[in-house]
């Protein structure tokens, strides 16, 4: 068997190192949340509605991390699986279940390559997860392999704006980076990053289209006028993000 | 008063378009936008052969004249600037390729319901309309699974415009993208830009599929436009200053 692409490796260091700095204590705040918000300005489900009624759907979460969102969608009467490549972050997820009393299957993959059966989900969803950390056209061609006809993929990503004004610290007014970086996996090793995808809207809208999907949304979010800069995803300040969209959420369909 | 887009584009006409457009007229193959990039590269227009288009701001109308050498049955082409008309009813007897005109905003548009297959805008509508109304207008004017195809700036070159409309497009955000819609630059017509969240919301509820979106970037050895100097070949090769939509309306 061929070894996995090197990001993949790159990738679980990075959090393997990040659940130990930070997820696994903010999983405790996460999981014991009422309310499905979205992102690091918390936009809530509630007025976003992105989601609708997810009672009976079988969700598939892809680069899961802690599990917090398939906890939400799981005590919402879903039927959710997380996928995550680091074990760190699902031992956290694993304690977490334990702690909720609120178990769901958690799966050691790469969301380049899953061992779960075709056709056999409603939902296929990434916040921040495979939509971020994985080749596009292999993680979207398994949400499409995983999805039912007429399933729903969404996810959540940084915007293209904010990755050609993203700087060392925090995006600035300035495009620091040319779109030829977007187009290319993006390497933050030298930051202490990790390997990144961020395909354009366009680049985006094929790899969707060849994949089967059809496009239905694109939330380009404004934070919220209370919003406050998250400390540990500080990547973009709340004041930026009351300019210019910082965070994205996509929603497609598989063609029925 | 003469609406400002009116008067901007018989200006334009009398300063450029009407001296370009016979030889943009004589062009066999389609090009796009001010890198002038050959649709043989970006691939950006269903097969026009035995099609009914319409243009909406067709200027001096050398697209829809190429549409019409590419094949299509019927091209019209609509354009609220009559200075701009004048000169491609002029080409259109010289080359005599039998194009149609009307005279209209694309925002409000005197052809029936359900008449064309393809609705075209480059650098027409697309930016000198209110998409809010113009889409509308080209869904009610195409058949059932007809496309609608066009050229508009990119986002991020609107955003990285100076408010001074004769200095080229910056490297830095000049204002925010959340309310974006319509600008009126000093000494300039009315422009329209939204984001893409809003392009998309607005092409989903009013039927259309998207099937495409190109982001142009100018090729290497492309120079600055010597007329529309809002931005220069140097800034558009490192990012899309224009970008291609094609959508298809239910059926």
């Amino acid at each position: 068997m061929a070894s996995p692409p090197e990001h993949v490796d790159v990738n679980r260091a990075l959090w393997t190192e990040s659940n130990a700095k930070f997820t696994d204590a903010d999983a405790e705040v996460q999981w014991a949340r009422e309310e499905i918000v979205w992102g690091a300005f918390e936009w809530p489900e509630s007025e976003l509605r992105i989601l609708g009624d997810v009672s009976g759907l079988d969700v598939v979460e892809l680069g899961c991390g802690t599990a917090y969102f398939s906890a939400w969608l799981a005590r919402r009467g879903a039927r959710p699986v997380g996928v995550d490549v680091t074990p760190a972050q699902l031992e956290t997820a694993r304690r977490l279940q334990e702690r909720h009393e609120l178990q769901f299957p958690l799966i050691e993959a790469s969301a380049e390559d899953v061992p779960l059966p075709d056709a056999s989900f409603d939902l296929a969803l990434s916040e921040f997860g495979a939509v971020l950390w994985c080749e596009p056209d292999l993680w979207i061609g398994e949400a499409t392999r995983l999805l039912r006809p007429g399933g729903r993929l969404v996810f959540m990503r940084g915007s293209t704006i904010m990755n050609l004004c993203g700087d060392e610290e925090h995006a600035n007014d300035r495009l620091t980076r040319d779109w030829s970086f977007l187009l290319d996996r993006m390497d933050f090793r030298d930051e202490g990053g990790g390997i990144e995808f961020h395909p354009p809207t366009g680049v985006m809208l094929g790899v969707l289209r060849r994949a089967g999907f059809e496009l239905l949304e694109l939330h380009e979010l404004l934070a919220p006028a209370d919003a406050e800069t998250h400390p540990h995803y500080d990547f973009v300040t709340a004041d930026w993000g009351r300019r210019w969209p910082s965070v994205e959420i996509w929603v497609a369909r598989k063609q029925p | 008063m003469t609406h400002p887009n009116i008067e901007s584009w018989t200006r334009a006409n009398a300063e450029h378009t009407d001296a370009r457009a016979e030889e943009a007229w004589a062009r066999e193959e389609p090009d796009w936008g001010v890198w002038r990039v050959p649709e043989s590269e970006l691939h950006a227009l269903p097969d026009v052969t035995g099609k009914d288009v319409v243009e909406l701001g067709c200027g001096t109308a050398y697209f829809g004249a190429w549409l019409k050498k590419l094949g299509a049955a019927r091209v019209v082409g609509v354009d609220p600037t009559p200075a701009q008309l004048a000169t491609a009813r002029r080409c259109n007897e010289k080359f005599g390729l039998g194009l149609e005109f009307v005279e209209a905003f694309g925002e409000d548009v005197p052809l029936p319901d359900a008449s064309f297959d393809l609705v075209f805008s480059e650098y027409g509508a697309s930016i000198w309309a209110d998409p809010y109304k113009w889409i509308p207008e080209a869904a009610r004017l195409l058949r059932p699974g007809g496309e609608l195809v066009f050229l508009r700036n990119s986002t991020l070159v609107i955003l990285c415009s100076p408010d001074d409309e004769n200095a080229a497009a910056s490297e830095t955000l000049e204002r925010p993208q959340f309310g974006m819609h319509e600008f009126q630059w000093p000494n300039s017509g009315i422009e329209y830009h939204l984001g893409h969240g809003d392009w998309i919301r607005l092409l989903r509820a009013n039927g259309f599929e998207i099937l495409d979106l190109i982001e142009i970037q100018a090729p290497a050895d492309t120079a600055t436009h010597e007329y529309y100097g809002y931005v220069t070949a140097d800034w558009g090769r490192k990012w899309p200053a224009e970008e291609i939509w094609r959508a298809r309306l239910s059926t």
